[in-house]
């Protein structure tokens, strides 16, 4: 009991930062607007433009659709830790297919398609043989990092890839793609719109489909599913897969953008993966939800970078990139504590073997 | 309810993984352990072959099955062990083919350069294995030792630095080395107390926190010897070199090795030292009781946030301390672009089941593949990055024993799971979540 009103405190205190921050933030835009020349005037002048809005969606991509699959995959009951390795292995295999194949949109197919498999590694080791899936997760993710720049340099003879020649282009609406600011929207890569394709669609399957009921009872319940007649073992394997098309389509979108596959160090994923883990838990597990805090992710990466071309603030480059990291601590640490599927993380044996 | 909040769920979980890591059989943890490393270098051997078919080359290094492949396995793990060795065997040390010539190849020393190497990477490996250990031990995953060595070893090279031209010669020697590890020790140890205390006070999960902080304290160093620490005198990002009597003193090995026998000796004292604390002591008691069955340590009266917080300041000291020793001994300064350390660390706590005493020897095998990629690159010409997925590989194998069970009641019967005696709390047989689910058997 006593442990009960420990954490209602705790959660109190935290609510109490979270506003302070709000506030802080919104005394931020007040001075802003008031003082358009001073130094919030000029970070909100740059934070509003359509190019912050254009660089935020783009950047946007690998982290929203990763979050959606480790959505399904968790709600199943299956922590998907290795997004990060799907969204590495789906850069490179895109990469190579597009050049090998000569088109991006094969790249971006065999890219899934290599993500989708490695996910299936995952779901096996987890699943069949009984893996822990946290262990297992930094176990894809360590493989990957290995895999991809091993690859590399076996075919380039470096850990980066070399340019493509071609790529997705942009789509561009006419007359909306004029409007200041939200003009971004309609003017963008192919692989945006794909994105809010993807986040529409999964919000449907999770709560308009009957999949979507099996894929939570699987992570609520699934003894009330199995007793239903439904196979969680199947549903379960479903959701990891499908965490790995939807991490496969970040991923190849990341690196055919960018034309190149970079695999020095934490390789160009670097981190968006476990950024995604805390979109989608700051979203509380909902396909919108994670896409507004992917958002907030990726707007915070893409200001620094704007704020960095434009030298409105006086803070070196190294420090501001390290903004949207902290940013996804202090909000882990603030909202970390959101309610997980039931059955998240526990092995499942069906009574009848 | 404990499972209606995230922290719960995640902690239950999480100990019910490590509680079966840990309370496996010793001897059933050998199996596993080598097992996993088998498979690992046999999927391994597929990975070169493709990684061979996609490569040009002038001529086939290797025929197999009329097919011709750029890479050999064979020939790339010959270099991998053996070359990490010095090339030790005597080519004409054929006892299979009945010539029984001196097994060791004339002109080897086991003092050669490139045992130097591999027993740097080890010591290096000893200290990232151990606080990886500890903190799994404690039921958390720290996979924050990699940004924990960086801020060991930045804040060891300002301070040694700064503290340089108070003492000089062989006292400066005695007494920059102890402070330069202090100074590793306790900024690494602060620097994982961070994630520690935002899991115990905000249930903040520390993978994330810990990877995230990965990235901040690379950054941060970025910032820091590009700017106001940069050596002026050299165009890449690096403090100034310490002077010579700062560095650990080469014995027995030559001075251009950069490895010293003392700092390999100080990481296995503290193997020993580690063991002794979590098998030996009422701390140490606490933290593992508090990763196989936190309801029951505080039952006990273990206070579960302090422990949490403690054991994440001891695993990112021992971080720390290799950050340190990577400076004091290898590059003796800070540069940009360190190893990833903190990554092969947690391979080899996996690999060594989290035991300290294993540590040692997983480290010395890491120290080995780490040491022969250089090898392989050179003399195969196959990529040397080899090693960072059988590091992945080693990992998952390790996580599923199932599969060696499964695998293993065919080749030979392997008793089910037993509590160690020296575990301590062991969990009861059932009724309580964290046993069932460490079992798996049971339905839910």
């Amino acid at each position: 009991m006593s442990n009960a009103v420990a954490s209602r405190a705790g959660l109190s205190t935290r609510r109490l930062a979270g506003l302070a921050l709000g506030a802080a933030v919104a005394l931020f835009v007040l001075a802003g607007v008031a003082m358009p020349d001073s130094t919030p005037g000029k970070v909100l002048r740059v934070a509003f433009t359509k190019s912050a809005l254009a660089a935020t969606l783009r950047l946007s991509v690998p982290i929203a659709f990763a979050a959606l699959g480790g959505i399904f995959a968790e709600k199943s009951g299956v922590i998907n830790i290795g997004l990060e390795g799907l969204l590495i292995i789906s850069a490179f295999v895109a990469v190579y297919a597009a050049d090998v194949g000569g088109s991006v949109w094969l790249g971006l197919l065999v890219g899934v398609l290599a993500s989708t498999l490695l996910a299936g590694l995952f779901a096996v080791v987890c699943i069949e043989f009984r893996a822990d899936q946290i262990i297992a997760g930094l176990a894809v993710w360590l493989i990957a990092l290995g895999l991809a720049p091993f690859a590399s340099q076996a075919i380039y003879g470096g850990p980066n890839t070399e340019s493509l020649e071609g790529s997705f282009g942009t789509i561009t609406v006419p007359v909306l793609s004029e409007i200041p600011f939200f003009g971004a929207l309609f003017d963008a890569n192919p692989v945006v719109y794909l994105m809010f394709a993807a986040v529409g669609l999964s919000w449907y399957a999770l709560n308009r489909t009957s999949f979507g009921r099996w894929v939570v009872a699987s992570g609520e319940n699934p003894k009330a599913l199995d007793t239903a007649g439904v196979n969680v073992t199947r549903v379960r394997y479903a959701a990891v897969l499908l965490s790995g098309v939807l991490a496969g389509f970040g991923g190849a979108a990341l690196s055919l953008s960018l034309g190149q596959f970079i695999g020095n160090g934490a390789t160009m994923v670097n981190g968006k993966g476990f950024i995604a883990i805390v979109a989608y838990l700051f979203g509380n597990y909902n396909p919108v939800g994670a896409l507004l805090s992917t958002f907030l992710f990726a707007g915070l990466d893409a200001l620094q970078i704007r704020l960095q071309a434009a030298a409105i603030i006086a803070v070196p480059q190294s420090l501001v990139r390290t903004i949207p990291y902290v940013a996804v601590i202090v909000v882990l640490a603030l909202f970390g504590r959101t309610r997980i599927p039931e059955a998240a993380g526990d092995h499942y044996e069906s009574g009848e073997d | 309810m404990s499972g209606d909040d995230r922290s719960g769920g995640a902690r239950r979980r999480g100990r019910a993984a490590l509680e079966r890591l840990v309370r496996a059989s010793a001897a059933e943890r050998v199996f596993i352990s080598t097992a996993a490393l088998v498979l690992s270098m046999a999927v391994g051997v597929v990975i070169v072959l493709a990684a061979g078919r996609m490569t040009t080359c002038g001529e086939a290094a290797a025929v197999y099955f009329g097919v011709g492949f750029c890479y050999d396995p064979f020939a790339v793990y010959d270099s991998l062990f053996l070359g990490a060795l010095g090339n030790p065997i005597n080519p004409l040390f054929r006892p299979l083919e009945g010539q029984f010539a001196p097994p060791f190849r004339r002109g080897w020393s086991p003092l050669n350069g490139q045992m130097a190497v591999t027993l740097r990477e080890t010591t290096i490996l000893v200290f990232t294995g151990l606080s990886v250990a500890v903190a799994f031990r404690a039921g958390i995953f720290n996979i924050g030792t990699q940004g924990q060595l960086v801020v060991g070893a930045l804040a060891t090279a300002l301070a040694a630095l700064y503290a340089s031209p108070l003492v000089a010669g062989l006292v400066g020697t005695l007494v920059l080395i102890p402070f330069g590890l202090l100074v590793g020790a306790l900024s690494g140890g602060l620097y994982g107390a961070i994630p520690g205390a935002l899991k115990a006070y905000a249930d903040a999960n520390e993978v994330i926190t810990t990877i995230m902080l990965n990235f901040v304290a690379t950054g941060v160093a970025l910032y820091l010897v590009a700017g106001p620490f940069k050596d002026p005198a050299s165009a890449a990002n690096e403090t100034v070199s310490l002077p010579g009597y700062a560095i650990f003193p080469p014995v027995v090995f030559e001075p251009r090795d950069d490895f010293s026998v003392l700092a390999l000796l100080f990481g296995v004292a503290l193997v020993g030292g580690v063991y002794y604390l979590l098998e030996h002591t009422a701390f140490g008691y606490d933290i593992r009781t508090s990763g196989i069955q936190p309801e029951a340590a505080e039952y006990g009266g273990v206070d579960a946030e302090r422990t949490v917080v403690s054991s994440m300041a001891i695993s990112g000291a021992l971080g720390g301390l290799g950050g340190a020793v990577y400076v004091l001994m290898i590059i003796g300064n800070y540069q940009t672009g360190i190893p990833a350390y903190g990554f092969d660390g947690i391979t080899v706590s996996i690999l060594a089941g989290n035991n300290p005493l294993g540590v040692g020897f997983a480290a010395f095998l890491f120290g080995v593949l780490k040491s022969g990629s250089i090898v392989v690159d050179v003399n195969t010409g196959a990529p040397p990055q080899l090693v960072g997925v059988l590091r992945g590989l080693i990992i998952l194998f390790v996580a599923m024993p199932e599969f060696f069970r499964l695998l293993g009641r065919r080749v030979v019967a392997i008793e089910p799971e037993r509590p160690v005696a020296t575990d301590g709390g062991r969990p009861g047989d059932g009724g309580d979540d964290a046993g069932a689910e460490a079992g798996g058997e049971v339905d839910e």
